[in-house]
């Protein structure tokens, strides 16, 4: 029986060859297998007419806490290396003594309205209006590592207007 | 007794008429304050647009379960209207005919197969690379308010990577 069967695979061997490769071969171009451990690596540059922009660095969707707010708060770095805030699409209510500061992101006072005591931050201005487009230069000391929430806050009554948590662009 | 009701009516329709002009002139005050500095600000945000001769439309996030995927996808207009996606911080698994796409759905969902025959998308190349920055065309006249989520995607497998959902910028 043994040497039956053999001898039916010796036979046959070419067959199975010719069956076998092709179906092997159409298998590994189906899924690729050798891709799971090849990465293919690209980086282009930006398209020409946005690499003589400021370059985006950090960008958060503002949400409203004690009042409403929304818009998009984005942080660029200017081609001569000068970062600035920027708010744009942005509404939120007016009111007194208001001011667009940074705040540390792990900052717990930033999950309450009304904050008890001082709220630790980097001040960037007085609010210039509270709807549309405004951009505000940064202290040159801040670091955006630590400080990666903007925080439209009232100081008068400490009351945090909206928030954006900034991720990188 | 006439005399008195009238000047009492004519007070009160005075003071009705006084009070709208008097908080006009209040918003006024404040507003022509805020206007000057938002006109400024205008003007730089203006220059910045208009400088480079481009802007940015979307941006959003990826997110991919079946394998993971992140960075993020951000069309912008160039200066003569042509639109660019273009990744960045991107990373992805490797795999065969991997795609990106522009689907006409608000988010993809992390599920395998997830592209419905009907489910209408707009074709942007072959995946350059599964990492790295890489630009991509995107086809004049598609409406970006309706094809609004990116997604790498296989269509070997009809597999999606990875998906992220476009948000104005």
């Amino acid at each position: 029986m043994n040497t039956n069967k053999g001898s039916w695979l010796s036979r046959n061997k070419w067959i199975l060859v010719l069956i076998g490769v092709p179906v092997l071969g159409g298998a590994w171009w189906v899924f690729r297998p050798e891709k799971l451990f090849i990465n293919q690596k690209v980086s282009e540059t930006a398209p020409p007419a946005l690499s003589s922009e400021p370059e985006a660095l950090y960008t958060g969707k503002l949400e409203g806490k004690i009042h409403q707010t929304s818009g998009r708060a984005t942080i660029y770095k200017n081609k001569d290396g000068k970062e600035y805030l920027r708010l744009s699409d942005f509404t939120t209510s007016n009111g007194p003594d208001v001011h667009v500061v940074l705040v540390r992101v792990e900052n717990k006072a930033l999950e309450q309205e009304i904050v008890m005591g001082e709220l630790e931050h980097v001040e960037v201005g007085m609010l210039k209006g509270n709807q549309n487009d405004q951009n505000y230069d940064l202290p040159a000391a801040v670091d955006l590592n630590q400080y990666q929430a903007v925080a439209i806050y009232c100081e008068r009554f400490h009351a945090i207007f909206g928030v954006a948590r900034l991720e990188k662009f | 007794m006439v005399c008195t009701i009238k000047a009492g009516l004519a007070f009160a329709a005075l003071a009705f008429l006084l009070q709208p002009s008097l908080r006009a002139q209040d918003n006024m005050k404040q507003d022509s304050m805020k206007k000057d500095d938002m006109k400024h600000d205008k003007m730089q945000d203006d220059k910045m647009m208009h400088d480079g001769n481009s802007k940015t439309l979307q941006t959003g996030k990826f997110h991919g379960k079946v394998h993971a995927t992140s960075g993020r996808a951000t069309v912008y207009q160039e200066a003569d209207g042509k639109l660019v996606l273009r990744l960045t911080n991107f990373k992805t698994s490797n795999g065969p005919d991997v795609h990106v796409i522009l689907v006409a759905t608000k988010d993809a969902d992390d599920d395998a197969n997830f592209l419905k025959s009907n489910t209408e998308r707009v074709e942007l190349g072959k995946l350059k690379g599964n990492e790295g920055d890489q630009n991509y065309e995107i086809p004049a006249g598609t409406d970006l308010t309706k094809f609004r989520t990116v997604s790498i995607y296989c269509e070997r497998f009809n597999a999606n990577f990875g998906a992220a959902p476009l948000e104005k910028f």
